[in-house]
Order: structure tokens, then sequence, then C-alpha cells
């Protein structure tokens, strides 16, 4: 007896294969909020710490400025989100100056004047190497994400990277930027690029994330290249090292807390 | 033939739906080869990444800072003053050097010292060389502290304590009074910078959802004549203007709510207390909102200072009285209301209104014109008359009731690290203004240049334009170290 195969009983089974695939892919293929956390836990450790942030300015191409910081991070149980303290250290006309950046909790102390300026969150994006672009954030508390597709691109290696490309709009008014297209390995949840918009939907800068390296306990990138996209002949790195889990009291959050700040 | 018609499964419809499908996701895909075009926009010099190695990112402890500044000053007179003009006139050029220190040295972990000094070697068309003048040392900060509990803190020294949100005027700083040294600027966030610190044992507790704050400052020394241009010490830690009454201080901030922390003074000053309060609010992304008030009973800026100049012999004790007032004491309030604005990312607004119950009203500016008026510099009405406007700088306090304060600053201005500052300080009694306008180019890491404009503009029965100076423009290089 020779079996023959209807082609209509053809298709329906292809059918049910394509959806089971499709529905099977589905299932484990993570969403954009699960995505966009995995990719916070890339560049944040889960318990307080502090790094060394080191800013180098490039104008028309040559290294021109430098900047070191200090970041204190911890996240705040309650709303995911990092609380920030952040010293300078160089250059020496800076050195001392701290900053406090606590959800709408944003001071300023200059040890010049001795005085604490509360400052607005936009004052976060003042200047070519601004605050907000060394801050320790959690994208999925501020951002709502959705996965535009997925891409194959170059990261600052140029190496080939298989992307999730994420659109981000900001979900409350404490995130820095109105607008972030973000990059995100598939598999790995490596953070490879971001593009930064404004409110008005001007693209303000150009991330991308290298030198991927182990530190407090899993691989992170230790350097970011920053592009002014308002005036491309500006652009910044930020190194991030000297990373070191440290236990950082509540009470250090808050501007009368800012002129004791000592980083030993 | 089969006379059944078959339905035919429409296969070819799904298939071409499927096809279709694929198509629109690959459509939606935005063109890698796009993206990778941003990476041609990294400089070449910072194309190869510079992986942390060991002592990568290390820190230097402390906030120290050191630099040396050169500033050169030229500055134009009035000729043509209703009332004149005290002599000796201020200076028509000034060349000053500054070594400037701030420095911290650990103790152990919970133990400091403090330093911040600044030394000026100065020289000037009214001053001749070698002169003591040439040389005017600033201790502004020296003081220890110690951390004996967990965010307890005593510190103990010459410290500088200021408070207040505000920018142009603060209502709440106690220990403002006499303590600014010859500024270069007359930029608030500079005058800041330029004071000496009181003597005092400061205490401070901070706590999880709040801080409290205590001084005392001990008189230290009699209180001296306001100092001129000419007669300043040169190596004296100058007490007499921080340390010549006692005062204490308690204030304390309490997070009432998310991100809403007002704080609270209470000073004796003297026989004085005053009350304070500063209150800050973030709206928006853009805007801070502050206010800051302080109220105490006292007498007139006019009274204070006719007091404060027979107290120090500057004014005689037959002194007569030019400006009538009444002497008695009410409760004078004091208000500093504002709000900044971010524009962009590189413009920063504050625009304030100052209130000083204590200060010239209407009548007494129109007293003093019509006191002063026609009479010689050297006459002892024409002395005291100018001796009340010296006391209300020296004070570091608004002459007039009202002030609308306005600033700007812009950073990265045309050029990376160009920062831009403009000021306005309006009487707004009679329109005039102190305006300056300041340019600091960051050329180093160490070095900056920059310069700054000064113009006191009104008429000739204005507040800033009855004032001897009508500006001054300055240029300075400054390297640090």
């Amino acid at each position: 007896m020779r079996f023959r195969l209807d082609p209509a009983c053809l298709a329906i089974v292809a059918l049910l294969g394509a959806t089971c695939v499709i529905a099977r892919a589905a299932a484990e293929a993570p969403t954009a909020q699960e995505i966009v956390m995995a990719t916070d836990r890339v560049r944040n450790p889960g318990e307080p710490f502090r790094l060394t942030v080191t800013l180098t300015e490039y104008v028309a191409g040559s290294e021109r400025n430098h900047d070191r910081l200090v970041v204190f991070s911890k996240e705040d149980p309650g709303t995911r989100q990092f609380r920030n303290l952040i010293q300078y250290v160089e250059p020496p006309r800076d050195a001392g100056k701290k900053v406090l950046l606590d959800g709408h909790s944003l001071w300023f102390f200059d040890p010049a004047s001795k005085i604490s300026i509360r400052i607005s969150p936009q004052q976060r994006l003042l200047g070519q190497a601004a605050i907000g672009d060394v801050l320790t954030v959690n994208l999925a508390a501020d951002y709502a994400p959705t996965v535009s597709g997925t891409e194959t691109i170059k990261d600052a290696a140029r190496t080939d990277r298989n992307c999730w490309h994420l659109d981000l709009r900001a979900a409350n008014d404490q995130a820095v930027y109105n607008r972030i297209e973000y990059w995100i390995e598939q598999r790995s949840f490596y953070p490879i690029k971001g593009k930064f918009y404004s409110d008005s939907g001007r693209l303000l800068k150009i991330l991308y994330y290298r030198g991927f390296a182990e530190q407090l306990g899993a691989v992170r990138p230790t350097e970011a290249v920053i592009i002014d996209a308002v005036d491309t002949s500006l652009a910044t790195t930020a190194a991030f090292g000297d990373y070191r889990f440290q236990e950082i009291p509540d009470a250090w959050f808050q501007r009368d807390y800012l002129p004791r700040l000592q980083i030993q | 033939m089969n006379g059944r018609r078959r339905r035919r499964f429409p296969y070819a419809a799904l298939v071409g739906g499927l096809l279709s499908a694929t198509a629109s996701i690959a459509a939606e895909e935005p063109p890698a080869s796009q993206q990778n075009q941003d990476l041609e926009l990294i400089p070449p010099a910072a194309q190869q990444s510079s992986m942390p190695t060991a002592g990568h990112g290390k820190t230097a402890a402390g906030p120290q800072r050191l630099y040396v500044e050169d500033a050169v000053t030229v500055s134009s007179q009035r000729d043509d003053l209703v009332v004149a003009a005290p002599l000796p006139p201020n200076f028509n050029w000034q060349e000053r050097l500054f070594v400037d220190a701030r420095r911290q040295w650990d103790i152990d972990e919970s133990s400091h010292l403090f330093y911040s000094d600044r030394l000026n070697l100065r020289a000037e068309n009214d001053i001749s060389a070698p002169d003591h003048e040439n040389a005017i040392n600033d201790l502004r900060e020296a003081y220890i502290s110690f951390e004996p509990l967990i965010r307890t803190y005593f510190d103990l020294g010459r410290i500088n304590l200021k408070s207040g949100v505000a920018l142009g005027y603060n209502p709440t700083d106690y220990f403002k009074a006499r303590a600014v040294v010859e500024p270069l600027s007359a930029d608030p966030t500079v005058l800041r910078e330029d004071r000496l610190g009181t003597v005092m044992l400061r205490a401070e507790r901070i706590w999880q959802g709040g801080s409290v704050t205590a001084a005392i400052a001990p008189a230290l020394h009699a209180a001296s004549p306001i100092y001129t241009n000419l007669d300043l010490p040169s190596f004296d830690p100058m007490l007499d203007r921080t340390n010549a009454q006692s005062r204490m201080l308690l204030k304390g901030s309490v997070n009432i709510a998310p991100d809403f922390s007002p704080e609270l003074l209470i000073v004796r000053d003297g026989n004085v207390t005053k009350l304070g309060a500063n209150l800050t609010e973030v709206v928006g992304q853009r805007v801070v909102a502050y206010a800051e008030w302080s109220s105490s009973r006292q007498t007139s800026l006019i009274d204070d200072a006719w007091r404060f100049g027979r107290q120090t012999g500057t004014l005689p004790e037959s002194a007569p009285r030019p400006l009538s007032d009444d002497g008695h004491e009410s409760f004078v309030n004091e208000l500093a209301v504002g709000a900044s604005y971010t524009l962009g990312t590189s413009v920063t607004l504050n625009l304030e209104w100052h209130w000083n119950a204590a200060g010239f009203s209407s009548s007494d500016w129109n007293q003093w014109f019509a006191v002063g008026r026609g009479r010689s510099a050297r006459d002892p009405v024409t002395l005291e008359l100018w001796f009340i406007r010296d006391y209300a700088l020296d004070q570091q306090e608004l002459i007039g009731r009202h002030a609308i304060f306005f600033r700007a600053d812009w950073v990265d201005v045309f050029v990376p690290k160009l920062e831009l500052a403009g000021l306005v300080d309006v009487d707004p009694r009679d329109g005039s203004a102190l305006l300056q306008f300041s340019a600091d180019y960051y050329v180093a890491d160490k070095w900056t240049v920059g310069g700054l404009i000064i113009a006191y503009a009104g008429g000739r029965l204005s507040d800033f334009g009855s004032l001897p100076q009508q500006g001054s423009a300055l240029v300075k290089v400054i390297r640090y170290f």
C-alpha cells in the first residue's frame, strides 16, 4: 500500500510545525524588559560599590582634557534605581567637588565656596563629559523598552555582534534622556551601543561599550566611548576602574553629608 | 470526471503570508551598515581600548588644590558724583599674584586636618613699593576634625561655615559679615570663596533622613574699623573681622518627604536672636525653585552702621546723624526667592528677588543724596554717609530694600571649555545695576585664562550710579599644580 501525502495535509503539517517553532521561540525569547534588566546586571554589580571613572576628552581628534571621578553607587530596593555620590579627583581645579544624585535630590558641593547648590535633573547633562554619563543607572527602572528587531552590528573593536535593537522611552521624570536606542548582544546581554536623544528628539550622544573584563564577579564593560552627536568633533572615553564592593550607609545620600564624604 | 469539485486548501495564501511576514520583518530591521558608520566618529586616538591594568584608576585621597594666579585689573572712576567720594580714590590699576592652597591631611581614618590659605602679592598705583601692603596673607581655614562616633563630627579651629540656598544674597549665611577679603569679582559665587572662616567649635550629627549642626564662635578680639584697600594687615588672621562678637548657631534639616528637606536655623549673634529657613524644590526637569528667609528683632541698617562706627572709633561720639532714623528695634525680615532654569545642555539661568527690610527706603535714599549734595569729600557728614554704604558692603548686606538678581552661566560656548557668565544686580527703585561679564577658558587640565568686565550703571542719583567706581576690567591666568 502506498502512502500518498495530500498537499493540503502537507501544508497543515507545515503550518503546525511553524506555529510550534514560533510559539516555542516566543516562549523562550526574553521580553524587552527582561533584556534591559539583564544588561543592567552586566553593567552594574548587585551590591553597593565604588569605582573610579577616568574621562578623556577629545577635540577634533586630539586628546584635550582629563577628569577623574570616584563614584559611589547603591541600589534603592524600593525604586530599583541607583543612588550615586560622585567626587571629582581631577583636574586640579575641580578636585574635591562632589555631586549627590538620588532621585530628585540632586546637589552639587564645591569645596572652594563650601556651599551645596541644588541642581535640576537637566543639569546632569551639562558639558561635554556630563555627570549623566558617569552615573550608575538601571535603565529598566526609568525606561519603557520595546524590541525593534535584531541586527548584526560592529562593536567598538569592529567585531560583529548579534544584537537586539531596543527602543527605550523615558517612563518617569528621573530618566536622564528622553529616548535611548540600545543595542544589546544576544545571549551575553552585553551592552554594545547606545544612542541618546533629547526631549525634542535630537540625537545628543552615541555611546559604544568596550573592554569587557571580569570586574566584581562578572564580565562588565570597562570602557565607553561617548561621541557628541551635536558636534561630532567632540568625543570622550570613560574608563571604569578600581571597582570595589563597599558598604555605603543610606545616611550618605543627603546634602549635609557631601562635605563629609572622604575618599579613603 | 469527478463531478465533485474539491475544495482547495489555501496553502498558497498561507505560504505567501509567511513569506510576506518574513519579508516584513526583514524590512523592519534597520540597515546595520548605517549603524556601523557611527564608528567613523570615534577619533583615531581613541580607537584602542585602554584596558584596565593593576592600579588603573587608583585615586589620590583628599580634595587638595594648589594654584598660582596672576590678575591685572584696571578701573575707572567717576568724577561727577552727587555726593563726593571719600579720599583717597580707588586704584586705577592693580597687579595681584596669588598662591592659593587648600590641603587636607588625614591623621587617621576619623581625624583630619584642613587648611585653606591665600597669599597675595600685590602692586597698585596707590601703594608704594616696597611696603607691607604688597604682601597679604588670608588664612581662610585651619581646623581639626574628629569623628568619635559614626557620622558624629567635632571640628575645632577657623572654619568657613556657610548656609543658604540662594545665589545672589544669603540672609541665612550668619557668618558672612566682614569675612570677604579683597575680592576680584562681584560674582557672589566667587565672593564665597574669598572669605575668612570664623574660629569656632562645631558639632554635627548626620543620620538617615536628617542632620543637626551646632556651632559656638567666641568673641576673641575687639571689633575693628572697616578696612580699606590701603590698611590691610599683612600676616594677621584678622580675628577682629570674624570673631569680634560671640555667636551660637543651631541648624537642622529633616527629610519631611522624598526630596524635600527644609533647613531651619536659630542664631544668637551678640544680643540678637535670628531665625532662618531654607527651602528648595525641583520643578520638572529644568527648574529648581528656592527660598531663603531670616528674621530678627533689630534696628535699621543706618542705625547699625552708626552704632558700629562709634563702637570702632570710626565715627566720633559727637558725630552728627545726617540720616534721621528713630533707632527703635523691630522685626526685620530678609528674603531671597528665586529659581534656576537649565536651558538645553549648556546654559543655566538664575533669577532671584531679594528683600532686606532693614535696608534703605526710598526716603532714606532721597535723604542720602540731599544731605550729601555739595559737600566736600572731607566733610564729616560726607564721610559718615559713605561709611553707611561701606558698612553695608562690609557686612555683605543689601543696602536697598529690594534687588533683582539675574545670572547666566554658559559652558562650552562656541568652543569646548570656554565658559561665559554674566550677572546683573538691579536696584528696582531706580533701575541702576551692577553688571558683570566674565569668560574663563580652560586651556588645559592645569591652565585657565580668563577675564571679566564690571560696570556700575545708573543715573547720578541712583544706587549704583552714585558709586565712585565706574567699572573695571581684569585679565588673569591660573596655573594649577
